[in-house]
């Protein structure tokens, strides 16, 4: 039994001439029938016919044969597709195992390249930035965050000029770098913002914000704010910081690259990476300020007393908020920072009342 | 026959040009027909975007695959359609290959450069600069790679398109026409646009048969005209507007006194009076708006010319673009992709303002204000998450339906082969495996879209 199509402005392409064949289409016996002008007849079997997808227009088909890559049947009577069982189904996929060992080493480069090779270069060619090119790269980063911070849109966020109070503040860091090579000159400075931070940059610039100084309790807290900070510029962990996410953002936007703009993706990213790698760092300053506090003669116990301020003020890393305040578990540092006092020195307070009382007010 | 010694490569003798008699209408060629709905595209363009959306960007390739397909298959010379047998997963192996290779690239480059600039130059710009200038030529070689790719993945009446490899070679021109371009004052524009084209056309094969771009870069400046024009009208309204008779004859000592005149034009209509006409300021937008529309122009002007050129083995091609139709089309269609945009982000910004500053004080006058100010922060998130990134989905669906496929179709109905004969002779040729497909032009952004 046999039943005939109308083969009238159809054609078939032999997958090797780029010229039209006219046809005759019959399906008899399980075959689709392409009969071709020079007698020949081809015969498709049924179900190893497929049709192009998403072919534009709608009023016409082309068909292939699954074992044969090349022919194609152009077809203009739609009423054959209904004979046709698996038009659509598709062939298994090729190459899997390739791709998806691809697919691991392109995270294991991205991986490898972030957290093994720029971190080790960033960390050995931080040593080797001269002063001056620390201090330019300091200098443009608190740009780009007094930019970012303020809220406006169109001045950067201001510094506290308070006389009394910077005059108070530059003594407390004499005081605390006394006897130590600082490797280069600490600027402290005061953003006027609520935030409860403190931030070291590259070029020996540590920045408080008035959030901070206004949730201490005592100029001791500050005091020991500051000894944390200069432990990270001694340390060069800004720099370091600075290189890496010169090196990472460039992959990452690789990655994500412009789907849907990418930056946020890109920046969210990017926190978790620094938060993830300056923990070690965070300790080893805490470690630092103990130290020169304990020079100085004030509490080691104060940066405690600072922590459990923040604490309060944000809760501990338990939720993913503070994750990204890029730093270890407060709590840890609370109990650290408590077991550093030496019960047998009497610890003095780090400025006198008239001094803390200009701190304080540096940003009026 | 004489010309079967063209068909196969290296030819022997170049194809000549044939002269054609057209007027008659193409009793020997044929015309190419466009077959597509914009109603279709713009589902399809949706449906797939949307996939995109919900599988962070990994759909992407699918997306891009089915679009080429559709318009592929619009596209019918001689009422068959070009059939884009690209894959979408050959697509992903190839993003992955790139990010392997660039990654050590850029990652390690980029810190080594910011190094360097802050040692010796004490500055991240120059840092930063030199990044971009590092990536312009592996830009290039992109551009080309996937143009290889693309068309090894084309085929017309079961026969495959293809490109040589010179991936490299295509790079180094360009940036030597770039540079002599830059040089030039752009007097040498046309000489590169022509000369990459010509590079990338003489490696181009229809089955066994190459084709040609041939003419001379000088017949571009044709499509010059306007632009030049342009250019020429804002030079003319600056000499008058500063030298010959200027507006400001006192000059302008500060730009508050500037903005305070202009307040004051705009409340009381009224100019000061030592301003000259100072309606002639309106001359800068509107040669500015000229030289807009000459760039475009040139662009597609600059096509049609040298499709007009190219030539295959006794196959020759014609093209009757309309420059002004496509400018046209490129600007409205741009204009009402960016309106929706420029909508979508104005609103973005209310919405975050509400959400998460309890608004700038305009908050308790608007419409459910309150409500959207009350939700917890991580559903504000998660919703200003979404409409971002449907507003980039509908950026992507209406610049398909209302550039994309417009011009598309202009190209399509106004190409032409007047000139078929050897078409007969031509067979086909051997599969480009081609592993990386358009990985490189995928990682570096280059919106290799379509």
């Amino acid at each position: 039994m046999s039943q005939g199509f109308d083969g009238f402005g159809s054609a078939f392409f032999d997958g090797d001439s780029p010229v039209p064949k006219e046809v005759s289409l019959h399906i008899a016996a399980g075959m689709l029938q392409i009969g071709l002008d020079d007698g020949e007849t081809l015969r498709w079997p049924v179900d190893e016919v497929r049709q192009l997808p998403d072919l534009a227009g709608g009023k016409t088909a082309v068909l292939r044969r699954t074992t044969d890559p090349l022919s194609r049947l152009h077809l203009n009577d739609l009423s054959l597709l209904a004979h046709l069982p698996h038009l659509n189904r598709r062939a298994p996929p090729k190459g899997r195992g390739r791709l998806v060992a691809w697919a691991v080493a392109a995270v294991a480069a991205v991986g490898l390249q972030i957290f093994v090779l720029v971190p080790l270069l960033a960390d050995n060619l931080a040593g080797f930035i001269p002063p001056e090119g620390e201090r330019a790269l300091g200098e443009a980063t608190f740009g780009q965050i007094r930019e970012a911070l303020d809220e406006t849109g169109l001045n950067p966020l201001a510094i506290c000029d308070g006389a009394e109070g910077v005059d108070a503040l530059n003594t407390l860091v004499g005081r605390l770098g006394s006897g130590r090579d600082l490797r280069q000159a600490v600027t402290v400075s005061v953003l006027d913002h609520k935030m409860v931070n403190a931030f070291a940059l590259p070029g020996g610039f540590v920045v408080l914000f008035r959030g901070l100084i206004d949730t201490a309790q005592g100029p001791d807290e500050v005091a020991a704010v500051l000894a944390h900070e200069i432990g990270h510029v001694i340390s060069s962990d800004p720099t370091r910081h600075a290189l890496r996410s010169a090196g990472s953002i460039g992959v990452l936007g690789l990655l994500f690259g412009d789907f849907a703009g990418g930056a946020a993706v890109l920046f969210l990213t990017e926190r978790l990476i620094s938060a993830q790698y300056s923990q070690a760092a965070e300790i080893g300053a805490d470690e630092f300020a103990y130290e020169v506090l304990a020079q100085a003669g004030i509490s080691p116990a104060a940066l405690g007393d600072m922590f459990a301020n923040l604490q309060a003020e944000y809760g501990d890393s338990s939720d993913l908020a503070a994750h990204f305040l890029s730093h270890p578990t407060l709590s840890r540092r609370i109990i650290a920072a408590r077991a550093a006092v030496d019960e047998s020195i009497a610890y003095a307070p780090s400025m006198s009342a008239e001094d803390w009382a200009a701190v304080q007010v540096v940003c009026d | 026959m004489s010309n079967t010694s063209n068909l196969n490569s290296p030819w022997r003798s170049k194809p000549q040009p044939h002269v054609v008699y057209t007027g008659g209408g193409l009793e020997n060629g044929m015309g190419i027909e466009f077959s597509g709905k914009r109603g279709a595209l713009f589902w399809l363009a949706l449906k797939t975007g949307f996939f995109t959306i919900l599988t962070l960007g990994f759909y992407r390739f699918w997306m891009k695959t089915r679009l080429r397909r559709w318009y592929w298959s619009a596209i019918r010379p001689g009422g068959h359609p070009l059939e884009y047998v690209g894959e979408p997963l050959e697509k992903l192996l190839g993003f992955f290959i790139a990010v392997v290779i660039l990654t050590f690239y850029i990652g390690i480059v980029n810190l080594m450069l910011m190094f360097v600039s802050f040692s010796v130059f004490e500055s991240s710009v120059i840092g930063y600069m030199l990044s971009f200038v590092g990536v312009i030529p592996i830009w290039f070689y992109a551009r080309y790679r996937a143009r290889r790719y693309v068309l090894a993945r084309t085929r017309w009446r079961g026969v495959r398109f293809g490109l040589e490899k010179g991936a490299w070679g295509y790079a180094w021109r360009a940036l030597w026409y770039w540079a002599l371009t830059i040089i030039s004052l752009g007097i040498l524009w046309p000489r590169m646009t022509f000369l990459l084209e010509k590079y990338k056309i003489d490696r181009t094969y229809f089955g066994s048969a190459r084709l040609l771009q041939g003419g001379r870069w000088q017949m571009l400046y044709r499509a010059t005209l306007p632009f030049v024009a342009s250019l020429v009208f804002l030079a003319v309204a600056v000499l008058w507007t500063v030298l010959i008779d200027p507006v400001f004859p006192n000059g302008i000592r500060d730009g508050s006194a500037l903005f305070s005149s202009i307040d004051d034009l705009i409340e009381t209509g009224k100019t000061p009076a030592d301003w000259v006409k100072p309606e002639r300021v309106f001359l800068f937008p509107l040669a500015l708006s000229g030289m807009l529309f000459g760039a475009i122009y040139y662009r597609w002007v600059s096509k049609r010319i040298m499709a007009n050129h190219k030539i295959g083995p006794d196959v020759q091609f014609a093209s009757r673009l309309s420059g002004v139709r496509v400018t046209f089309v490129y600007v409205l269609g741009n204009f009402l992709a960016y309106l929706v945009l420029i909508a979508g982000l104005v609103a973005l910004v209310l919405f975050a303002a509400i959400a998460f500053f309890g608004g700038f004080g305009l908050a308790p006058e608007m419409m459910g204000a309150e409500a959207l100010a009350g939700l917890p922060r991580w559903v504000s998130l998660i919703l200003f998450a979404v409409v971002y990134l449907t507003l980039f989905l509908m950026w992507g669906v209406l610049h398909n339906t209302f550039v994309t496929f417009p011009l598309m179709r202009h190209m399509a109905v106004t190409t032409s082969l007047p000139l078929t004969a050897g078409l007969e002779l031509i067979s086909q040729r051997a599969r480009d495996e081609f592993a990386e497909a358009e990985g490189f032009a995928e990682a570096l952004d280059l919106g290799a879209a379509i």
